[in-house]
């Protein structure tokens, strides 16, 4: 008969495994990066470290790149957190519920007195990510099923990444300086109104011009109107 | 029926279902096989995306059922209504034919170790947790199944053998049961007691679903891995469940390390066939 230490050592085992095996899914470009040892040395080092919170084990890498920038072994490996962060947010996407296109008819029936108050949204699910090392590109590399052999220069320069969901696929898009304050604006739920008072003209694009394409490449999906505040 | 959908399939379940896992999406997809349900896991889908889309497809030409792990009926945590919610609007969606969950706690405090883990067969656990599983049926408008687990602890203080309470818990929450058969095999192994017992003390017509899985064996203790091919011991006590829960749907679960959806039919085929009374392929 099995003593009573080593059978709950089973359930230790057992949920190291399924965590390992959860992380590995959601952050399969990290797994390639550093290995499937290490892999697990930081599956049990964050069992130690973080709770879940959620029932679902997909939700349970939410606190890995948090996680990972305090884990010492790998802070020689400057880029890894926000390669780690990239993962969760297209993990996030790839899970969003799905979204129709933005109701232009909806929208055509907002009185013009209330367009100020107009809170535009992007799909649900998306985020927008800065880094200062290409991530998008050792995500490419290590995501495609074939082994690529090219190498990354990591000071080539930061990305500014918006991930999101486009129906049933998964998108990084790489905004224009212009595109990257708007959308961070629209993230922010700031109303129309001040928007149209903020400068956003940058190498001749204008927020005029990039709305509409916006709302027809689905990078706008929805609007409220935000609540009235008294004067 | 599902609504809006071009070809619907019956939701009734019968004969042996596969467990709907991620690697064989595409196969399922391209080449329709002939099985004739799917079991998705519950907590897959609760988001939405992709994965839901290709439970809504495979949904329109198979009856599902759903599994989940978060219910964690055995804890003293609050029922998580967020969760409840979600897996509410999931049962809308697909209406399943059965939905389940675990006779477990998963949750203590707010916090989730996403493990099965057992609790103790006392009355006050009983009244607790058959309590717990009315308040879901309510939302969910359904009667649910209740799993069992293989523990492999026991709690000093029990008032009930397994089998009792998951009886008289079938009773009193007025819920069926889930009997997953290589569970009982292994806990009948790892607690010597006789597996058989367990069957005839559960009531037949509460039993609504079998699991078969497989086991992995260190010395002399069984662990309950769903990692591999069923093996003859629970093979064996499958068909004692036959005899026992006559016509009762069956399902080939596999968890980990996951195979080719041919292995899994091979093994649905020949667990169709021993229900079925026909030559073992």
């Amino acid at each position: 008969m099995l003593p009573a230490r080593q059978r709950i050592g089973a359930y230790h085992t057992s949920v190291d495994g399924k965590l390992g095996r959860s992380l590995e899914q959601i952050y399969p470009v990290r797994h390639r990066l550093v290995g499937e040892n290490f892999v697990q040395a930081m599956a049990s080092a964050i069992l130690e470290h973080g709770v879940s919170r959620s029932p679902g084990l997909g939700d349970y890498g939410a606190a890995f790149p948090a996680f990972l920038s305090t884990f010492r072994p790998v802070q020689s490996l400057a880029y890894l957190t926000d390669v780690a962060r990239l993962e969760w947010l297209w993990h996030r996407a790839f899970n969003a519920p799905d979204q129709p296109r933005l109701n232009l008819e909806a929208l055509a029936r907002v009185p013009p007195e209330h367009w100020d108050r107009l809170v535009f949204r992007l799909p649900a699910g998306a985020a927008l990510i800065a880094s200062d090392y290409p991530i998008h590109r050792i995500w490419e590399i290590n995501t495609i099923p074939t082994p690529s052999h090219d190498v990354i220069d990591l000071d080539q320069g930061g990305i500014r990444i918006l991930v999101w969901g486009d129906g049933h696929s998964t998108r990084l898009d790489l905004p224009s300086e212009t595109g990257w304050q708007l959308l961070q604006a629209f993230a922010s739920g700031v109303p129309f109104g001040e928007l149209c008072r903020q400068d956003f003209d940058h190498s001749g694009t204008t927020m005029a011009e990039l709305l509409p394409v916006w709302v027809q490449c689905g990078w706008l999906r929805d609007f409220v109107l935000q609540e009235e505040v008294d004067p | 029926m599902i609504r809006g959908a071009g070809v619907v399939a019956d939701s009734n379940i019968q004969g042996v279902g596969l467990g709907l896992r991620p690697p064989h999406y595409a196969d399922i997809l391209s080449s329709w096989p002939a099985i004739p349900w799917f079991e998705a896991l519950s907590d897959n889908y609760l988001g939405g995306g992709l994965p839901l889309h290709h439970l809504t497809r495979i949904r329109e030409r198979y009856p599902i059922t759903l599994h989940g792990v978060g219910l964690s009926f055995g804890s003293v945590d609050p029922l998580n209504q967020a969760y409840l919610k979600r897996l509410n609007a999931l049962v809308d969606r697909v209406e399943p034919s059965f939905v389940s969950d675990h006779l477990a706690w998963v949750s203590q405090g707010g916090r989730y170790f996403h493990e099965l883990a057992p609790l103790p067969y006392t009355e006050e656990a009983l009244e607790h947790v058959a309590e717990r599983i009315q308040r879901v049926q309510d939302v969910l408008g359904r009667q649910i199944l209740i799993e069992n687990l293989s523990p492999y602890v026991r709690f000093a203080g029990s008032d009930y053998l397994e089998w009792e309470f998951l009886s008289e818990l079938a009773r009193r929450a007025d819920c069926f049961l889930l009997l997953d058969v290589n569970n009982v095999f292994v806990n009948a192994f790892n607690h010597d007691f006789d597996p058989l017992a367990y069957l005839d003390a559960l009531p037949a017509e509460r039993v609504k679903e079998l699991h078969l899985a497989g086991h992995e064996e260190e010395g002399s203790f069984l662990f309950d891995i769903h990692g591999r091919a069923v093996q003859d011991g629970v093979w064996a006590l499958y068909r004692q469940a036959l005899q026992r829960f006559e016509q009762v749907p069956a399902l080939i679960e596999w968890d980990t390390d996951i195979p080719a959806l041919e292995v899994l039919m091979t093994e649905a085929a020949k667990a169709e066939a021993l229900r079925s009374g026909r030559p073992v392929p």
